[in-house]
């Protein structure tokens, strides 16, 4: 048993290790990727200076706190953007890969879900510049270490639910082939859904209402909430406790969801 | 006056060398280093109005790039080309308008349109008068066999149907001369036949020139009396066919079956084994060395021969002796340059015609 | 030039026959972008629920702002989107050539090649924009001010095309040019909001270096009647400065190809 489970946090971890080779083969890519995100940092300082021209606190957020909520979440993005699975998923059925990524020896999902981890933190790592550069635009994060912890816990229990959720949202790419435009798609949703341009505070309450209940701000606005004093630490016991269960119902639903997708593919011989 | 001249042709590419690493690469960004190539080099011909060439030689010889600079795609670092009389790179357009490309396997049709549709749009770019283009239609539909595709999207087609249709669309605008790359690879024998008597007819009856490069002997055999052997950027060959055979197909084989198993024989001077079974025997002998009746008669001092035979030299193998270098050994140029001195008659390439 | 436009046509009429072969698709890729400009225009939203202006500016105001930054945007997706992959998708694969040996120009048929129709969702959101925001903000659509606005996308459109024609030439020295006409073409996300939001610098790279302030910026102070001088004549100057650039440069990257066939 133990010897299993050694053997296959061997192979999934070969998967992982694979993630950031694959990302630095491309440097020009992460050039481009600092340049496109310090554009991004630099306009939305301005934006939410100009908004804070003439009001000190808005919906009970000071400039500073909003600031830095709104850089924190421009550096956190990868949190939402590294569980889109609709492309990757349209890709392996464009090159009739799936059969073959489906009869490895370990668990599709589990495989995925480590690769996109694997990425998350690559994409992290890569983000560190971006951290400094937000520093010089006026973000003003907290030292407080565990302010950082449940940040982190509430993010990847976060993240998970929404892996989960964009599984399922995935399985479109068995019905319908223009795959860029639904990511396209997911995309912009899950940039305003996410929290990532506006906090949920600032949102009308039936918004925010309604953008708790979807999984995209679990993974970004949720912790980042903690993070920048929105939502007190008393809080945490019960946020995460609503993530586990809101996994306990979404990873099997969204596996029972891929086999009847996959089922498509089965039938109909791709 | 030839319709293609080719004078002294060169080409040199310049590779940038990078040092293995990040510091490599750091390196090469502040300090780039080239290492010259030579693709093509001094390279000279001419063809006539009507002729069909063969141009051959191993991937890599520098025969696309030639192509490349006979379709102006490439401008030639050294000699000059002319095309119908014109500079194919300055005069692009005007030289465009007179010839056909097929570039090996990809198409230049669109994926999604219906085969008429494509052929109109080449057609279009092309102006040909609409009422010349249905005749071409129908006449290219009937050779071609595209009868019943001409209503179907090129992606569904086969490669066989893709070739064939991408024949008839570098030809709809009748051009003057047409390069061909590898237009049968891969394809079944029946269909490679049906595109072979296109390229006859198109060139009986419109007096095309082509130029064909191919792996293949049989495109070759059927098509070309002429040929063009490139090696190493250098034109190694250029003569009629038929004269390869003579002056390069230097070695012959002779089979020898035999009463008894062989055992133990000394070989005539200038032969080799071949093949050597329980009662049967394969030489292949130099002819400039021997003569078959001396190869024969010493053969049949030594053992029981019960029956031989002479085979003709095959036109594959004398290619593939080409490419492996023979032609170069018997006096075929040889490179003055000192940078590629080092090869000597049997270079690495062993690159077989089967590709 | 005739030549050309029916070309063009031919090209275009084609394409949407492929397009409306996959309809499901069509409509997708084109609400798709509608989806993600959407996002930033509910940010906009959000915040002007809860503050009366933004650096001097009300909510339909900023909302004609950034329609017509849509509108200019659209034109680019729409005709000139295969600036984008030029590198990966015909000079990789060695498509490039054949744009060589047809008795066209190359530029042409690169953008001939491919009508994007994910710019309608730009070109409709924009529209939406336009039209609502001016309606309530009661400018009127007479004659000069129509042509104003017709003017102003066009030279916004063709500020968008230039500057990826610029970009898009690096493709002949590292094959993809897309990190490279990505960089730039982001910067359009500046000219969402009004210029004046941003400091001297950001003013002066978003006028004179990548001018997308003339997509939108500068045509909507003309329209509000907001004076910021001279520069509200310029983007039509601007325009053809940079697509002259760009086709200069365009020649020189097709004389490297020329050269060294990669």
């Amino acid at each position: 048993m133990a010897l299993a489970l050694g053997r296959t946090v061997r192979r999934y971890g070969g998967m992982a290790s694979m993630a950031p080779k694959f990302f630095l083969a491309y440097s020009i890519w992460v050039w481009m990727e600092w340049a496109v995100q310090t554009i991004a940092l630099i306009i939305t300082s301005f934006f939410w200076r100009a908004v804070y021209t003439d009001q000190t606190v808005i919906a009970g957020l000071a400039q500073s706190q909003t600031l830095t909520y709104v850089l924190l979440a421009l550096i956190f993005a990868p949190f939402v953007h590294s569980t889109g699975m609709i492309y990757n998923f349209g890709y392996l059925l464009k090159e009739g890969q799936i059969a073959v990524e489906l009869l490895r020896p370990l668990d599709f999902q589990a495989g995925q879900y480590v690769w996109r981890t694997a990425e998350l933190w690559v994409g992290l790592i890569l983000q560190v510049p971006l951290f400094i550069v937000a520093l010089f635009l006026g973000m003003q994060p907290p030292l407080d270490p565990r302010l950082w912890a449940v940040f982190l816990v509430t993010a990847f229990l976060g993240h998970a639910v929404l892996f989960c959720f964009d599984w399922m949202l995935g399985c479109l790419a068995f019905y319908v082939t223009e795959i860029w435009g639904l990511s396209v798609a997911r995309y912009g949703f899950t940039l305003f859904a996410s929290g990532l341009l506006v906090p949920l505070a600032l949102m009308p309450d039936w918004l925010a209402g309604i953008l708790n209940v979807l999984p995209f701000a679990q993974a970004l606005y949720v912790p980042l909430s903690f993070l920048t004093g929105i939502a007190p630490l008393s809080d945490a016991p019960r946020v995460w406790l609503a993530q586990l269960a809101a996994l306990a119902v979404l990873l099997p639903l969204s596996r029972w969801v891929f086999r009847v997708a996959v089922r498509k593919v089965t039938v109909q011989g791709g | 006056m030839p319709v293609i001249q080719a004078e002294n042709l060169s080409k040199v590419f310049h590779i940038p060398q990078k040092d293995p690493g990040v510091a490599g690469a750091v390196k090469a960004l502040f300090r780039p280093r080239f290492q010259p190539k030579v693709a093509v080099d001094d390279v000279s011909f001419q063809v006539a109005e009507g002729e069909v060439v063969g141009y051959i030689g191993v991937n890599g010889a520098g025969k696309s790039t030639t192509i490349k600079m006979l379709t102006g795609i490439l401008v030639p670092s050294g000699g000059q080309v002319r095309i119908l009389g014109r500079d194919p790179h300055r005069e692009r357009v005007a030289n465009a308008r007179d010839i056909g490309v097929v570039f090996g396997q990809r198409t230049q049709l669109w994926w999604d349109l219906a085969l008429t549709e494509s052929l109109g749009m080449v057609a279009r770019i092309y102006d040909v008068p609409p009422t010349r283009y249905r005749q071409l239609l129908d006449q290219f539909a009937e050779i071609l066999e595209l009868k019943d595709l001409l209503h179907v999207p090129i992606r569904t087609m086969s490669l066989g149907q893709k070739m064939r249709a991408e024949l008839a669309a570098t030809l709809i605008h009748e051009p003057k001369i047409v390069y061909l790359d590898e237009p049968t690879i891969g394809l079944d024998l029946i269909v490679k036949e049906r595109i072979r008597e296109f390229i006859q007819q198109q060139n009986r009856e419109q007096g095309t020139t082509v130029i064909l490069t191919t792996h293949d002997l049989g495109d070759i055999e059927t098509l070309c009396r002429r040929v063009l052997i490139i090696d190493a950027g250098k034109l190694i060959y250029d003569g009629p066919l038929s004269l390869i055979k003579e002056r390069f197909g230097k070695f012959r084989e002779i089979t020898f079956d035999t009463a008894s198993p062989v055992t133990t024989f000394t070989l005539p001077t200038g032969a080799e084994v071949v093949a050597a079974e329980e009662r049967k025997l394969v030489l292949r002998f130099d002819r400039t060395r021997a003569t078959a009746s001396q190869v024969a008669a010493s053969l049949m001092n030594q053992l029981e021969v019960v029956d031989f035979s002479l085979a003709e030299p095959d036109l594959a193998n004398i290619i593939k002796h080409i490419y492996q270098g023979a032609l170069r050994e018997d006096g075929g140029r040889r490179t003055e340059d000192g940078g590629r001195k080092a090869e000597d008659g049997r270079p690495e390439l062993q690159a077989s015609l089967g590709r | 030039m005739p030549r050309y436009v029916s070309l063009y046509s031919l090209f275009l009429r084609q394409r949407l026959k492929i397009l409306m072969e996959y309809r499901v698709n069509f409509f997708i890729g084109a609400v798709s972008t509608l989806i993600e400009q959407t996002a930033g225009l509910l940010t906009v939203w959000v915040v002007m629920q809860r503050i009366p202006l933004l650096n001097g500016w009300t909510y339909e105001e900023l909302l004609l702002v950034y329609g017509l930054l849509a509108l200019s945007k659209s034109l680019t997706y729409l005709f000139a989107d295969n600036l984008w992959t030029v590198g990966r998708e015909y000079i990789r694969t060695g498509g490039f050539d054949r744009f060589l040996v047809r008795p066209v120009d190359p530029l042409f048929h690169l953008l001939a090649d491919r009508f994007d129709h994910q710019g309608l969702g730009h070109l409709i959101i924009g529209g939406i924009l336009v039209s609502t925001a001016s309606a309530r903000l009661g400018i009127t659509w007479d004659l000069p001010h129509l042509l104003y606005l017709v003017v102003a996308v066009l030279s916004g459109g063709l500020i968008f095309i230039g500057l990826n024609l610029i970009t898009c030439v690096s493709a002949f020295w590292i094959m993809d040019s897309v990190p490279v006409t990505r960089v730039v073409f982001d910067m359009n996300e500046f000219a969402k909001y009004p210029l004046s939001m941003y400091n001297r610098g950001v003013q002066f790279v978003l006028t004179w270096l990548v001018p997308y302030g003339f997509a939108s910026f500068y045509p909507a102070n003309y329209l509000l009647g907001r004076d910021v001088g001279v520069l509200v004549w310029l983007g039509p100057a601007v325009a053809v400065t940079l697509l002259l650039i760009g086709y200069r440069l365009w020649l020189f990257g097709l004389r490297h190809y020329a050269s060294t066939g990669s």
